[in-house]
């Protein structure tokens, strides 16, 4: 072999060599970027929306498209309330118990359970046994008769009631005041009460609240007075209420809905120009529908009511993008 | 070896016979050969589900994923549990290694199932085992489409779930079907607390006591005279009215009914997903699962089949309408294949015809074709290889080189027929023309199936992906083999002899060249004298086009596989995790309607979260768009999927508080099968508290971001989804004489409900579900005055015994290797990955304190990557090595093999030329056709080689030998070149499904082809001087 034909096997070498690193690396390098392609593959990591840090921009079409509500802040009387349960029961103001002045046989009964009797009506007479003289056992007041512990010929002593004469034109409901609601509840308040439908319910205010709990139930009974001159109350009824507790003059609130919980904190999206931002609140108090608002808002700022969830989601977008592991 | 020659020119009616029984059984082969759109990248996998109401992802991973992950432990080729707690479903995936056979998997996983069963606490759900399926096993979704409008979503749920369901069930070849959408029907038993406190009944007694008013029994038989009668008593509640009967109680001689305390009715179950479409409505929906390895076309057209019979049994106006199924897919891949296969066949048989001049010898080689693909049909068959996009797309890339070793072949005894004296036989000069040419035949198709060795080493999804190309391709080769050597010289004996005699009859024998051949030799004729005269210009020129090759080779992208188009598009659309299904579905919805304005798309049909579990798990914040194309010749002029994909991204860019990704049906069911993540970092951090581990991946994050290349650090969000965590006073029950388990019964079948046996319509069954009125359970401040009744008699409010805490819960657990774990992922750009995790292991270890028991694994693609190139550094210098001995043994000559190794870097130079010029990447795909260039370049190269030595032998000078064996080779190197190129042809240019996976490969062939053809023919003979094997130099002496 010459000097020349070396010379050449060396070049020939070189280019082997780096043919084979070639072939090697293409084939190992395709696998590489892999991850880099199906990340543009996905571009929209970064939002569309015109949403920087912390606002979120939206058209007035996409506000509508998204059933996205407005409303202002403002002062709102906020009325509190807290539901009780209870019974109805009979005015014991206006309760007969009936006792036979006499130990003696009935002669006759005039009245029957559920009977409208008169003040001073004749409702049985009994023949005393020591004088054998008969005498009438009269109602004391007006009202319906609820219980009747007599018939003819049946001997009645002295001791036990026999006849209830109720006036049931007024009733009491009698609420059960659970202790964590005692500081709620004060005699005075107005009270919804109900058995079916709130919209059936009858307006009363408390007038008693008992002064100790009952052993047992561990509940204090407020006591609300209720006309029933149609006897749609009847003694025994299960009810419920609301009681009016409190009512608020708040200078700031907002609807219940737009308070939003955000990376931990309390907010409220308010909007500024044409974005929507997180503002951090405050709250007071809040009933069903409406919260106070005690620092973080300004009145007659707009603030989203209903559909804030999409502005938050926007928001957290960076966050939950990751890990759908499986 | 030339003794082969002589037995098959002898006995050639058993070839015949061979060659007959090998075209039967390949055609038999392929009619029983599973039919698949691709190749299953699915992982050996058994999933283990476990429903459980009403359980946060903590609860469910202490009561139901613990026991069941760790029964697993120890299996026998276990690879890996995972396990994902989610809101009232528990996921454990046990994977197993690729290849273990299914059923035993699901085997011995159901015997381990047994001891796990009896660790979850009653009530906390039964673990299932997923479907007999894998990820491709989705294969038809349908939903109902109720034209009268007069149905309840709940009406039509039944009918899915016990008319179509078990009906489609029935169907050969499928193993579940899913449904999903609407209400599962129940009889609700809607409570009214006020109505319990007046009776004073609780909650819980209500459950009991309809448990015990609804029963059928058996009580034996009596005898009667002769006669059995068997005794039953029925008292089952078939009705409304049945349960509103049922007596709870019995006051002073009064029955209080249920219907005093509660009201009943039908309604629909507690749900975690829906389906919605087109941004209208709710539809009611399943999806057909086919069992593992049945054949998806034959199933779905079966189901579909099925369909038609069950549409008839709907009620009037009730319609089942497919909307996604694979068959089209499966249909479209294989044609696409299909048609490049048939279209590569006819150009190669005319370049054949070209360059051969006559009808008779190409249709022996070209013969060679079907023997190749049908002898590779009987080797898929053996090997379990589906027919699919991959392996159709092996047999159409073979398709010039099956053709190679019969085109030397017959080109060799076509040339010595025409040089042989007039009285040699024919069977003379084809025994003599096929020995001659039977080392390089033989040595040149061996190196093409090493070459693609390294092929089979490929693991995980490329593996499965391109390991059945690799297949076909090795096979067809083997098959061509078979051919060149066997068969090919017999056919030649029986067609071409009538030939030989009408070549005589015209006396003249050189005339006959071919016309095209002729020109082409005046041109050659030219170039190579002027080449082997001026060594040096060849030198100069290779040297230009390896620098060419040098220069641009940087300037290539690189990506992985290219993405299979599915034609069918998946938007994949995640919202915040604490969001409630009901907002879930208005989104969905509007979603809906701003893709369908999209003009190409015909109909979207969307998932939200899971229906019966065993296909999906997904969470309710996530939902899964299908969108439906229209037929591609109502698109936009020169409108592709992606163009459609980019029209959909823009439209859904604005839409606030979405994240949207894109995907396919069966990329996405595969994806969700499979483990790992995909960045190239993954940092995974294990431990107890989730506390713990989301504060120190923060600060892990915190440190890597301050590595130099870090880009993209993402950690798993864990938490997100919002709790109320009830906490009972044990100091306050324990006043009241209350157990904390009469509180927390109350806490559940108060606001979750609770199951109390079932209604039978039939066979038919539905849950009765006791469960307080929405109004008295819906919010905090009411649940805080649930009543609880106490021993004594006494009715305590929830909030006197109990601590509200409103917070934010995990979304989900996610465990591995039996613990806890979250994942930090990152990419990194601009340096070294591993100087980047050597770096910042170090620095984690300084500035992170983990607590005791908290570790890191260090994994992610680049793990993968690296094991890969490990495997590769030895199995590529391998395979070199073989292909070097492989032409060391052909040659016997150091020399020699040089020479034709000389061929590799130029051919590899075309390969890169001609996808920089047709803008592809370097990809898995461009690679294999790297792999395929390199082989038949070196073919190519043996075949001139082998003839030079030859006349060098016979006595010619060098100078002489290069230039007239270049002349004489130049035909069968171009056709062998041509036909390849042309064979491919059609893949390159084809615009179908599946045709982006095998364009880059078919590029790279056929540049790389161009190149070295031009090596072959002007290069190799100029150098060849300096290259003559010394035992021919000394015999020439």
């Amino acid at each position: 072999m010459n000097n020349k034909s070396k010379y050449i096997f060396v070049v020939i070498g070189i280019v082997i060599g780096a043919a084979l690193m070639f072939a090697a690396s293409a084939l190992l390098n395709s696998g590489n970027t892999d991850y880099m392609h199906k990340k543009n593959d996905s571009g929209n990591k970064k939002p569309g929306i015109h949403s920087d840090e912390n606002s979120v921009t939206l058209t007035n079409s996409e506000i509508e498209e998204l059933g996205i509500q407005l409303e202002t802040v403002g002062s709102v009387k906020l009325q509190m309330h807290t539901g009780l349960t209870g019974e109805i029961v009979p005015n014991p103001d206006k309760l007969a118990h009936l006792v036979p002045r006499f130990t003696g046989i009935v002669k006759s009964v005039h009245k029957a359970i559920g009977d409208r009797v008169e003040k001073d009506e004749v409702i049985a007479v009994i023949e005393s046994n020591e004088s054998l003289v008969t005498y009438d056992v009269k109602s004391s007041i007006k009202g319906v008769v609820l219980e009747m512990h007599m018939t003819p010929g049946e001997l009645i002593g002295d001791e036990k009631h026999v006849v209830t004469v109720a006036d049931l034109t007024t009733v009491w409901a009698e609420l059960n005041v659970y202790q964590k609601d005692l500081n709620k509840i004060k005699v005075g308040q107005s009270a919804l009460i109900y058995f079916d439908e709130l919209d059936n319910a009858i307006k009363g205010s408390i007038f008693y609240l008992s002064p100790t709990l009952d052993k047992h139930t561990r509940t204090a009974t407020a006591r609300v007075r209720l006309n029933n001159f149609s006897g749609y109350w009847k003694p025994g009824m299960f009810i419920a209420a609301k009681v009016l507790t409190n009512f608020i003059d708040v200078e700031k609130a907002v609807k219940l809905n737009a308070i939003q919980n955000f990376e931990n904190r309390k907010v409220v999206f308010v909007k500024d120009g044409k974005a929507f931002k997180p503002k951090q609140v405050t709250i007071g108090k809040t009933n069903t529908d409406y919260a106070e608002i005690l620092s973080g808002l300004n009145i007659k700022q707009i603030y989203i009511a209903e559909g804030a969830f999409v502005i938050k989601s926007e928001l957290l977008k960076e966050s939950f993008g990751g890990g759908h592991a499986h | 070896m030339n003794r082969i020659i002589d037995f098959v020119l002898v006995n050639r009616l058993l070839i015949a016979v061979v060659a007959l029984v090998v075209f039967a059984g390949g055609y038999f082969s392929y009619k029983v050969l599973p039919i698949d759109a691709f190749p299953d990248v699915s992982p050996s996998l058994v999933q283990v589900f476990t429903v459980t109401e009403g359980l946060a992802p903590e609860e469910v991973e202490k009561y139901v994923t613990f026991p069941i992950e760790t029964a697993m432990n120890g299996l026998p080729d276990l690879e890996n549990v995972r396990s994902v707690s989610n809101f009232g479903l528990s996921v454990v995936n046990i994977y197993f290694k690729d290849g273990t056979d299914i059923y035993f998997a699901r085997q011995i996983v159901n015997e381990r199932l047994q001891e796990a069963r009896e660790q979850v606490p009653e009530g906390f759900g039964d673990p299932q085992m997923g479907p007999i399926s894998t990820g491709m096993g989705l294969i038809l979704f349908y939903y109902l489409d109720d034209t009268t409008g007069k149905y309840s979503l709940e009406e039509l749920r039944t009918i899915q779930d016990w008319i179509i369901k078990f009906q489609l069930q029935t169907v050969p070849g499928v193993t579940e079907v899913l449904g999903i959408g609407g209400f599962e029907k129940q009889f609700h038993v809607v409570v009214n607390p006020k109505a319990l406190l007046r009776y004073d009944i609780a909650i819980n007694d209500l459950v009991e006591i309809l448990k015990k008013n609804n029963l059928n029994v058996g009580a034996s038989f009596i005898e009667k005279d002769a006669e059995e009668f068997l005794v039953r008593s029925v008292g089952l509640a078939t009705k409304i009215e049945d349960l509103e009967n049922v007596v709870i109680k019995s006051e002073a001689g009064t029955p209080v009914y249920l219907n005093q305390v509660a009201e009943i009715e039908i309604g629909g179950a507690i749900r975690r997903g829906l389906q919605t479409r087109n941004g209208i409505e709710e539809v009611i929906s399943g999806q057909v699962i086919k069992l593992f390895g049945t054949n998806s076309s034959k199933v779905i057209s079966a189901v579909e089949k099925k369909m038609e019979e069950i549409n008839k049994a709907l009620p009037e106006g009730v319609n089942i309408v497919p909307y996604y199924e694979q068959k089209s897919l499966v249909e479209a891949a294989v044609s696409t294949v299909t048609n490049a296969l048939l279209q590569g066949i006819v150009m190669v048989v005319i370049v054949l015809i070209l360059f051969m001049g006559s009808i008779r010898p190409s249709f022996v080689v070209a013969v060679s074709i079907p023997f190749s693909v049908l002898f590779a049909f009987i080797g898929m068959q053996y090997f379990n290889i589906s027919i699919n996009l991959m392996s159709f797309g092996g047999l159409a890339i073979a398709i010039g080189m099956m053709v190679d070793g019969s085109i030397v072949l017959v080109e060799n005894i076509d040339r010595l027929k025409r040089e042989s004296p007039g009285d040699e036989s024919l069977a003379v000069v084809i025994s003599k023309a096929s020995k001659e040419v039977l080392r390089p035949i033989l040595f040149s198709i061996i190196i093409i199936i090493t070459v693609f060795i390294p092929l089979f080493t490929l693991q995980g999804v490329e593996g499965k992906t391109f390991s059945p190309l690799a297949y076909t391709i090795v096979l067809a080769m083997l098959g061509s083999l078979i051919y060149a050597l066997i068969l090919a010289p017999v056919f030649s004996t029986l067609l071409m002899k009538r030939k030989l005699k009408t070549v005589e009859g015209t006396g003249n024998k050189s005339q006959k060249e071919n016309i095209i051949i002729k020109y082409l030799l005046i041109i050659y004729t030219l170039i190579i004298n002027y080449f082997v005269k001026n060594r040096i210009a060849a030198i100069v020129l290779s040297l230009i086009i390896l620098a060419s090759g040098a220069i641009i080779y940087p300037q290539l992208g690189s990506e992985f596989t290219p993405q299979l188009k599915e034609g069918t598009l998946v938007v994949k659309v995640s919202m915040a995790p604490s969001i409630s299904l009901n907002e879930s579905k208005r989104t969905t919805l509007l979603i809906e309607k701003r893709v369908n304005t999209v003009d190409e798309v015909e109909e979207t049909v969307t998932r939200i979260g899971r229906g019966e579990v065993g296909a999906h798990t997904d969470p309710i914040n996530s939902a899964e768009i299908t969108v439906l194309l229209k037929p591609e010749s109502e698109w936009r002029s020169g409108y592709t999927q992606t163009d459609i994909e980019d029209a959909i991204r823009e439209k859904l860019k604005s839409f606030p508080g979405i994240l949207v990704n894109f995907t396919q049906p069966i990329q996405m069911a595969v994806d969700e099968l499979l483990e790992g993540v995909k960045a190239e970092l993954a940092v995974k951090l294990f431990g107890d508290d989730l506390d713990l581990l989301k504060m120190n991946a923060e600060k892990i994050a915190g440190t890597l971001r301050n590595v130099r290349g870090a880009a993209d650090i993402q950690i798993d969000q864990i938490s997100g989804k919002p709790q109320l965590k009830i906490t009972v006073d044990r100091h306050a029950i324990a006043r009241y004489g209350l157990n904390l388990l009469d509180v927390q019964n109350v806490i559940k079948t108060a606001i979750g409900g609770e199951t109390a046996g079932q209604i039978f319509e039939g066979i038919r069954r539905f849950d009765i579900f006791v469960r307080l009125a929405p109004e008295y359970r819906d919010n905090e401040s009411i649940i805080k005055e649930l009543i609880i009744n106490t021993p004594a008699g006494m009715k305590v409010p929830l909030s006197q015994v109990a601590e509200f805490e409103e917070l934010e819960g995990p979304r989900q657990i996610t465990r591995e290797q039996n613990q806890r774990f979250i994942t930090i992922q990152c990419n990194v750009v601009g340096r070294d990955i591993g100087s980047f995790v050597n770096e910042s292991q170090q620095k984690i270890e300084d500035e992170v304190n983990l607590p005791i028991g908290y570790f890191t694994t260090w994994g992610g693609q680049y793990k993968l990557q690296q094991e890969a190139n490990k495997r590769f550094a030895i199995v590529v210098p391998i395979t070199l090595l073989l292909v070097f001995f492989l032409l060391f043994s052909s040659f016997n000559s150091i020399k020699n093999t040089m020479l034709i190794f000389i061929n590799i870097p130029l051919a590899l130079v075309g390969g890169i030329v001609a996808l920089w010029v047709s803008g592809q990447n370097l990809s898995v795909p461009s690679s294999v056709g790297f792999i395929a260039l390199f082989g038949i370049a070196l073919q190519n190269g043996m075949v001139l080689i082998t003839y030079l030595n030859q006349l060098l032998l016979e006595g010619k000078s060098i100078n002489e030998a290069s230039v007239e064996g270049a002349k004489l080779r130049l035909r069968p190197v171009l056709m062998t070149a041509l036909t390849t190129m042309l064979g491919l042809l059609p893949l390159l240019l084809a615009a179908g499904i599946g045709s982006e996976v095998q364009r880059p490969l078919a590029t790279v062939v056929v540049g790389g082809l161009f190149t070295s053809t031009i090596l072959t023919l002007i290069v190799l003979p100029a150098l060849y001087k300096w290259f003559v094997p010394k035992s021919i130099e000394e015999k020439i002496k």
